[in-house]
């Protein structure tokens, strides 16, 4: 995903050799034509992948979707290990589990990585939105681990092309920022006018290559909905290889054959729209209501790009402690993945569950639960 | 070094404690107070607890809030009232949430003190002991607070976001000190009731918890001069004004590594001033001049000096005006940046 966005903001060799249709790329909301030609540091646009897997009936892990904006989630996944260890300490004795508690150093090599100018002593912040929101306590939690100052947008302000954080000593230039708010909210000077989150003059700084921002700005063309259909191509066509691991079958609506098909199966398919993630702006077609089912029937034929649907995949289950027994409840995968000088997949990962029956939608922002994961050392 | 913004939630978080253990101290006592006879004199409890909103400079809010106010409204509205911004409940509330917003720099165990007591004044227990047993609910309070600053003192770093914790701490001290003083100087002086007038200074000495430190300097009589003595000028006593004053400007002295005795900026001019003056005066110097008077003087300056803080170390000169259009409260931005704030997740 990296190679593919190095080249659309390149290049764009990718959609020159027809590989990729151009109004995949240019018609994704998360695409920022104003970032075409502007180098990052190393050509690193996606630090901190999430990508979330799901175990189908046959037992195969398929790809469900990639996020390479601000995957969030690993807080839960240290804490999940803390709270094991505390409660079933005799479980972890002989099984050889590996250690998550790494991440945050992980993750702070590969943010002073990207540090402008190879600067060996970095200044690296986390630029949270606020306490309001649902994942600060994440941001806390890893700001406190890595030591590194948790900022917000009032906190920095941008001067003649370089970045700064207020301080009681004045103002200290800043090198890298490990950022938790969308891009639109980044900068109001570039994106969204009304954001009272961002820094004012913050992009402009990026370009000139003063500060890093991890992930870059323009990640989300990647992990755009209708992007994803493509990603095993972009697999054959930067690697040649072949992909390990599969995909959920996907219909894209701005294809006319699909819509018709996603038109006339409504009730069948999951609708998603193409650039939402947390888990909103999605139809469940099986348990949708009618009035959800003509909604999306509508939204589908009106603004087709911004729509995919998958065949419904009942993925798998895990015991989970519910009222005091168990029952199986739907569970996915997102490993976290780091890429600095190496790349690192963190040996555990966030299990999300659904806590209610039946439900397929293990997003936390919609209720889900998670669980601590074991990697087992060979 | 610091962000100016850790700076200023450490300093709120300690002084929104301080202002709540202070206003628990306030009700209890005046509670206290209310159930002997002899307090009200002729008066009515409205009357009693008159003086007591205009010190802590709350009456214009009250009166705007409970137009027909019914026993026990004053104590609603200084305790439970979210209305009221000073009430102890929202100052508990926006304790916690300043100390939400610096989580990675305090200790854990400030934060879950910060949080008992976040829950314990709204819990069905603390609002039933409320109901039948108020003094308890208020000594709840206390001890809490004064818990979560021993715990302050026992398991965090003594670097600049420790010194702007005691700055919060202190300061607020000294105001509402100063202002429990001021509750007696604005009763009428009633006809020579020397027997109700001791009564009531020895509820102030309780509110400061300094009947004990009075009686090792004065002795048992109760005086207007010894009391005025003990909480203003007092050097060993740790709630006096000039204590928390002296020591306000030790520590803005540390926070600048200027020499004591000299000034850097504009807060460390105030606090050294006003440490003189509470230095070299003493009773006969208030009394000259009134003691409502004197005390209001004194809360000009507690005020330039919280002013001063903020402005030397929060609000970076010149930086203002980019940030916030002239005229824009940050106040009235809050919603909208809550909402954007939720926005955020992936």
């Amino acid at each position: 995903m990296n190679l593919f966005l190095y080249d659309v903001y390149h290049e764009q060799r990718i959609i020159k050799d027809g590989v990729i249709p151009p109004e995949v790329v240019f018609g994704a909301s998360h695409y920022r034509p104003e970032f075409v030609g502007v180098s990052v540091p190393k050509d690193a646009y996606i630090h901190v992948c999430g990508t979330d897997l799901i175990r189908d009936r046959d037992g195969r892990y398929l790809v469900l979707e990639d996020n390479g904006r601000c995957p969030s989630g690993v807080s839960y996944v240290l804490e999940n290990r803390a709270a094991m260890k505390r409660v079933f300490p005799q479980l972890f004795g002989a099984s050889g589990v590996r250690p998550v508690d790494t991440y945050p150093a992980d993750l702070l090599a590969t943010l002073r990585h990207v540090a402008p100018r190879e600067n060996p002593n970095p200044n690296v912040v986390l630029l949270t939105p606020g306490v309001h929101n649902s994942a600060y306590f994440e941001h806390s939690f890893l700001a406190r681990q890595m030591s590194i100052e948790i900022v917000e947008g009032r906190d920095l302000i941008a001067l003649d092309g370089f970045v700064y954080m207020r301080t009681t000593r004045g103002l200290r230039q800043v090198d890298v920022i490990y950022r938790r708010i969308d891009d639109d909210f980044l900068d109001p000077q570039v994106f969204r006018k009304d954001s009272c989150l961002g820094v004012p003059g913050l992009v402009d700084a990026v370009r000139r290559g003063n500060v890093a921002l991890a992930n870059a700005i323009g990640t989300g063309v990647a992990d755009d909905k209708v992007t994803y259909a493509y990603v095993p191509d972009m697999i054959r066509y930067y690697l040649c290889q072949e992909p390990i691991l599969d995909q959920v079958p996907t219909y894209l609506a701005w294809r006319d054959s699909d819509k018709k098909y996603i038109l006339e199966n409504l009730p069948k398919l999951v609708v998603k729209a193409a650039n939402e993630s947390g888990g909103y702006g999605m139809l469940i077609g099986p348990v949708a209501t009618q009035a959800q089912l003509a909604e999306f029937h509508d939204k589908v034929s009106r603004h087709p790009r911004n729509y995919i649907a998958q065949p419904v995949v009942n993925f798998s289950q895990h015991p989970t402690l519910v009222d005091g027994g168990l029952e199986g409840r739907h569970v996915d995968l997102r490993p976290f993945v780091l890429w600095g000088d190496t790349v690192k997949v963190l040996p555990g990962g966030l299990t999300r569950v659904a806590l209610t029956r039946g439900s397929l939608v293990v997003n936390s922002s919609q209720g889900g639960g998670s669980k601590d994961t074991w990697v087992l050392a060979a | 070094m610091m962000l100016s913004r850790v700076a200023d939630h450490q300093y709120w978080m300690s002084r929104q404690m301080e202002r709540a253990e202070n206003l628990a101290r306030l009700v209890r006592v005046s509670e206290e107070m209310l159930l002997d006879d002899e307090t009200l004199g002729r008066g009515s409890a409205q009357e009693y607890w008159t003086p007591v909103l205009a010190a802590t400079a709350m009456e214009g809010a009250f009166r705007s809030l409970y137009p027909n106010p019914q026993m026990g409204d004053v104590a609603r509205f200084l305790t439970l009232d979210l209305r009221n911004p000073d009430s102890i409940l929202s100052c508990i509330r926006q304790a916690r949430e300043n100390a939400r917003s610096v989580r990675d720099k305090i200790s854990d165990e400030m934060w879950s003190e910060i949080n008992a007591l976040n829950l314990f004044v709204t819990s069905p227990e603390g609002l039933q002991l409320l109901e039948r047993f108020p003094q308890a609910y208020y000594e709840k309070i206390i001890s809490s607070s004064m818990l979560f600053d021993g715990i302050t003192d026992a398991t965090l770093t003594r670097d600049e976001g420790w010194n702007f914790l005691q700055l919060g701490r202190l300061l607020e001290r000294a105001d509402m000190t100063s202002r429990f003083l001021d509750i007696r100087s604005q009763t009428q002086p009633s006809p020579v009731d020397s027997a109700l007038e001791s009564l009531q200074w020895g509820a102030v000495l309780r509110a400061c918890s300094a009947h004990a430190g009075y009686r090792r300097v004065h002795g048992g009589e109760i005086s207007v001069e010894g009391v005025v003595d003990l909480l203003l000028f007092s050097n060993e006593f740790p709630r006096s004004v000039r204590h928390c004053i002296r020591r306000a400007d030790e520590v803005l002295h540390d926070i600048s590594g200027t020499p004591t005795g000299r000034y850097s900026n504009h807060c460390e001019k105030i606090t050294g001033a006003l440490l003189a003056r509470l230095s070299f005066a003493g009773p006969p110097e208030v009394m000259a001049r009134g003691l409502h008077a004197y005390i209001d003087e004194l809360q000009v300056q507690l005020n330039a000096a919280g002013q001063a803080v903020f402005e030397s170390y929060v609000l970076l000169p010149g930086e203002v005006d980019r940030h916030f259009p002239r005229g824009t409260r940050p106040e009235s931005l809050s919603d909208w940046q809550r909402e954007q704030q939720q926005q955020q997740q992936q």
